[in-house]
């Protein structure tokens, strides 16, 4: 109780610390991918900092306020019920399939201040995201789905354990289709580019956030660097054997994080069409042989 | 750059924020942002300055008056800068803002832009190379940190000056005639 | 009160409240409107008495044919007449506002009183005679009050009424058989009778109820009538049709798998042969998840957009009941209340969206009304957190146990229909909700006021119907419990936050409290940095140009990338199928009427002919 109790308090905190971690190592390894020095690791803090202290905030009205405030306290809470490498304090009161719509709770916030900006940049950057949602999920339930049924159960608990005894146990290597599929579609779960078209500066002059400035904009960021650690816990949970202890879990996610980072670099940005019939077509149908494989396999 | 100083930090945290994560607004003034694509590209990398364009004036704080200002893109101006949050830095680069640079004696550009705007410093120069935008905002550091960065405070005290000139040169922007249109893009 | 009076008095008054509300209309429409709303409440107050309450009143005798006519209360007849009494009254508390402009409103309170006393005939009617009068009083009914407005929904509503009348006479057809088999009415004879049936005769009822059951239900391919029924009625009785009038289908979806024709018996039948009849039925529920949800998002009129999602959303209750596990049952049930709750909440905020804007319900030319109608706004909002199912609200549980039950039975292609639905749901009602009140306001809806207090009254009621069973699930989870074992199906004892942990882990209080104690931190953050300073809508981003007014709002194709991709395939086929049919008929029967010339010398020639050919034919030894 009491331990459960302190992992409730800790594990926020680290995914705070993690999350904004990762936000600036992104900064700094696009930087060397690109030739230069690239600000300090520490700059998001700096951002958020400025962006917190800053002496005149705009606010669009009490949904505006409400929207930014959802967005990072649903990412926080869904946080709570993911396990990362040990701790998962609420986990027993909630499954995957409670995480999976918990997950809504953020972008729903976001959504929901955009839509008070009054604003159609943000409006339109609201349906580029959802768009990109309604194509990323379909080859990432028909993997997860997979890996429920292979493991018969919706815990993500039980799928940590029983992926713990040996590293041949890890679904990358027992259910490689569901996972390269997964793989397959990480950058548009992540939005990086390719798939960052929903906030692009050029194109929808930042998308949802295009109003947003100040506390708002600090939240949006916390909200964004919060759904990255979400994505890669998930991802590290199903298919890389969670972690012992949460040294491990951290390393993993790192890993992943590091090739997403160079995939980031690298790419330019997809049209929304061009994306959506990517993540319909390809990762689609690995998916769903992987799928199909595991429904034979079961029987 | 002393960012990793944490005594410093710590006695004023807002300073520290604002002056190594000076956001700025990416609007093209004039033609003078030809040099800023080298300055936040790989060469002259301005992100470790902490300096990122921002597509939007909510979310910058330094506003560069590049080039040479045409009375429209005054109008955009004044409308962008009444849209950025305190505090915000407005920094003319080039001889143009400072008095009217080769367009001195033209009949629809703008001589003295700190009759309009608050501007905290000056890159003269047709065009500015990259490392002065960097000597520039270092000096803005310095500036901040001695509370020398004032000009959205001196906007603020004395608006019914700088209101006056706007409204000497743009009698018709909506700001102060008040009309609303339907017709999409109006700056005027 | 005990619940032996209680049961004798909530039928009788019930019709006889719709003559005595008629009738008072002559003399005042304020004594109307009161008689109307305490007589929608009375059996409302009436069924809480009857909580936990199971007994039969034989009604009438038919002594010729040694039949009597019954009614019964059990947990499963009172779980779906508490939604019918609680919808009903909610609607016509919201009409009392709505309706006061337009005509024959006497005629519309008995209709509404009508069809609530012929839903709740329905549910507590013990023998299939009883059942039959009272389904099609409320078919008739229905086909009344859906036309009430002319016009186009006459032509709606004569749709409605062809593919009812085919579902009644499947019913007839139906109900004529069991009565010849098994010589009774009575359902509990009924059951008896049948369990000693043959598969195939278990198979071939089944298929005739399925069919008329499903055109009420609108499942796929019978939905037809239901888009142009639901988007051409009046916003309060939508909120009746689409919440509770087609979930009568539901009722006799349970009532024939269920109770007629137990479940195991349906366990064992199979089609042709070869494909098990309940995943059959699990299949035509997945598709009518995914086809409609997807036509959803192409709408541009908000109560078109509702009534696909009904549609949808039925798909949903189908997968879970056909699926039969307990939690699957449960869960398919639960979602029939939780549809209801939501789906009439939403018709509610587009009526009073309608009634404020002098009856504009075009997405595209709506925007920004959260700031003059916040509660409505509130209302939406509920709404489709629910619609969707995000944890805290009563969808969410009905969801969870429907997609746990696929998951943990193996049924990972039925899953993902559910799953994806749900996406698809997500992005059409983030789109209604964007188009009316999100946005920039036109400035032709600047006066509109907040909706009045009748309205508000239906919209914060059912708000917060959604996140009591949200948050408390286990209340009506136990009702539904108690309704599985009369089914003869494991009961689920749920817990009253989730279910246990043998079953699942789902804990809505801890959910609740990890959300509140984030949003409290979140905003002791957000209050401890600058107070924020308001600003209106056209001192926002254009580039450094002003905001024009009335143009600056993204609605028309909001998502238009995604049309381009799933456009061509997103059709209601079945729908063009139909049209297609009847137009080949009207063209055959027109061509067949041409037989009868009116010309007496044709009618002559065809009597000689037909003189011939039987002369003929005896002549031939034929008979």
């Amino acid at each position: 109780m009491v331990q459960q109790v302190i992992s409730m308090i800790v594990l926020p905190v680290i995914a705070l610390v993690i999350a904004v971690f990762f936000l600036g190592l992104s900064r700094k390894i696009t930087a060397r991918i690109h030739r230069r020095h690239g600000p300090p690791l520490y700059q998001p803090l700096i951002d958020v900092v400025k962006l917190l202290t800053q002496k005149e905030n705009i606010s669009h009205g009490t949904i505006f306020d409400l929207g930014i405030v959802l967005s990072v306290a649903g990412g926080l809470a869904t946080i709570l019920f993911i396990p990362a490498g040990g701790l998962h304090p609420l986990s027993s009161s909630g499954d995957f399939l409670v995480v999976l719509y918990l997950m809504l709770l953020s972008p729903l916030g976001l959504a929901l201040a955009a839509g008070a900006s009054e604003n159609p940049n943000a409006s339109i950057g609201v349906s580029r995201k959802f768009i990109l949602a309604l194509g990323y999920e379909v080859p990432f339930l028909l993997a997860a789905l997979a890996v429920m049924v292979h493991f018969r159960t919706t815990s993500l608990v039980e799928i940590v354990s029983l992926q713990r005894e040996s590293l041949l146990n890890w679904s990358v290597f027992t259910l490689p289709l569901p996972a390269l599929a997964t793989f397959l579609v990480l950058p548009a779960m992540l939005s990086i580019r390719p798939f960052d078209f929903a906030g692009a500066p050029q194109e929808v002059a930042s998308g949802p956030l295009v109003e947003l400035g100040g506390k708002y904009l600090a939240f949006a960021a916390i909200q964004g660097a919060l759904h990255t650690y979400i994505v890669l816990a998930i991802f590290v949970d199903l298919y890389l054997g969670g972690g012992a202890n949460i040294l491990t879990f951290f390393l993993k996610m790192l890993a992943v994080f590091f090739i997403g980072v160079c995939i980031n670099g690298v790419m330019p940005r997809f049209r929304v069409k061009q994306a959506l019939i990517y993540l319909w077509k390809w990762p689609a149908i690995i998916a769903f042989a992987g799928l199909v494989i595991v429904m034979w396999t079961s029987r | 750059m002393d960012r990793a100083d944490i005594a410093k930090t710590l006695k004023s945290p807002a300073n520290w924020g604002q002056k190594y994560s000076l956001w700025a607004v990416y609007f093209c003034t004039g033609c003078g942002v030809i040099e800023i694509p080298p300055v936040i590209t790989s060469r002259w990398d301005a992100e470790r300055f902490g300096v990122l364009p921002m597509a939007t004036p909510r979310q910058g704080n330094l506003f560069l008056i590049t080039g040479y200002v045409s009375l429209k893109t005054m109008g955009a101006i004044i409308r962008t800068y009444d849209q950025m949050p305190d505090p915000k830095y407005v920094v003319g680069f080039g001889s143009c803002p400072v008095n009217g640079g080769m367009y001195w004696d033209s009949y629809n550009t703008i001589k003295h832009l700190d009759k309009y705007l608050p501007v905290d410093g000056w890159i003269a120069g047709c065009m500015p190379r990259p490392e002065a935008i960097f000597v520039a905002v270092v000096h803005l550091w310095q500036m901040i940190d001695k509370g020398m960065a004032t000009g959205y405070q001196k906007y603020k005290e004395n608006y019914e000056y700088y209101e006056r000139n706007q409204r000497e040169i743009l009698p018709h922007l909506p700001k102060f005639s008040g009309e609303r249109t339907e017709v999409v893009g109006q700056t005027l | 009160m005990s619940g032996q009076t209680a049961f004798t008095l909530i039928l009788p008054i019930a019709f006889g409240s719709a003559a005595v509300v008629y009738l008072s209309g002559k003399i005042s429409a304020a004594l109307r409107n009161f008689l109307a709303v305490f007589f929608a409440a009375v059996p409302l107050v009436l069924l809480t008495a009857l909580y936990g309450y199971t007994g039969k009143i034989v009604y009438y005798d038919l002594s010729f044919l040694n039949q009597s006519l019954i009614l019964r209360i059990d947990a499963f007849a009172w779980y779906f007449a508490s939604a019918v009494a609680l919808i009903d009254f909610l609607a016509i508390v919201f009409s009392l506002r709505y309706m006061e402009d337009k005509k024959q409103l006497d005629f519309y309170y008995f209709a509404m009183l009508l069809v609530n006393a012929g839903m709740l005939g329905i549910v507590l009617s013990g023998d299939l005679l009883s059942f039959f009068m009272f389904w099609e009083i409320m078919s008739w009914i229905t086909y009344l009050l859906i036309s009430y407005k002319g016009g186009k929904a006459v032509a709606a509503a004569l749709k409605y009424m062809i593919m009812s009348i085919m579902g009644s006479c499947a019913m007839l057809l139906a109900l004529g058989s069991l009565y010849s088999t098994c010589g009774t009415f009575d359902i509990s004879g009924v059951a008896e009778g049948m369990s000693s049936a043959t598969p195939g005769y278990r198979l071939f009822i089944l298929l005739l109820m399925i069919f008329s059951f499903g055109i009420k239900n609108a499942i796929v391919p019978v939905h037809v009538w239901l888009p142009d029924a639901h988007s051409e009625a009046v916003s309060p009785f939508s909120a009746v049709l689409s919440g509770v009038l087609v979930r009568m289908g539901i009722y006799g979806f349970l009532l024939v798998m269920f109770v007629l024709v137990r479940w195991n018996a349906v366990l064992e039948l199979r089609i042709l042969g070869l494909l098990d009849f309940h995943l059959v039925f699990c299949w035509i529920g997945a598709i009518t998840i995914v086809v409609p949800t997807f036509i959803a998002l192409l709408q541009d009129d908000a109560k078109r957009l509702l009534a696909w999602h009904g549609i949808g959303q039925g798909g949903y209750m189908v997968l879970g009941i056909g699926l039969g596990t307990s939690m699957g049952i449960a869960g398919g049930v639960f979602h029939t209340l939780n549809h209801a709750t939501y789906i009439a909440l939403l018709f509610m905020v587009v009526g009073a969206v309608e009634y404020r804007t002098n009856g504009v319900r075009d997405l595209n030319e709506l925007g920004g009304l959260a700031k003059k109608m916040p509660i409505t706004f509130i209302g939406g909002l509920t709404g489709i957190l629910g619609l969707i199912g995000v944890p805290l609200t009563n969808g969410f549980v009905s969801k969870w146990l429907i997609y746990k039950s696929l998951v943990m039975n193996e049924r990972p292609l039925l899953a993902f229909a559910a799953l994806i639905g749900t996406w698809g749901t997500i992005l059409s009602v983030f789109k209604f909700l964007h188009h009316i009140f999100l946005g920039q306001l036109p400035q032709k809806y600047n006066n509109v006021k907040e909706a009045p207090f009748s309205m508000r009254f239906s919209i914060i009621t059912l708000s917060l119907v959604i996140f009591l069973f949200g948050i408390f699930p286990g209340l009506p989870l136990t009702v539904i419990s108690a309704m599985l074992d009369s089914f003869g199906i494991i009961p689920l004892n749920p817990t009253l936050f989730g279910v246990p942990s043998t079953l699942g882990e789902l804990n809505t209080i801890t959910i609740l409290a990890a959300v509140l104690a984030m949003m409290v931190i979140g905003y002791a953050v957000f209050a401890w940095a600058r107070k924020a300073r308001r600003t209106d809508q056209f001192d926002s981003y254009g580039a450094g140009a002003y905001v024009p007014v009335n143009r600056y709002q993204y609605s028309v194709r909001f998502y238009e990338r995604a049309y381009e991709v799933i456009g061509p395939y997103i059709r209601d086929r079945i729908d063009e199928f139909y049209i297609w049919f009847v137009e080949k008929a009207e063209g055959f029967f027109d061509t067949a009427r041409k037989i009868y010339t009116g010309n007496v010398n044709s009618s002559t020639a065809y009597i000689v002919f037909l003189l011939a050919v039987l002369v003929i034919l005896k002549m031939w030894g034929r008979f």
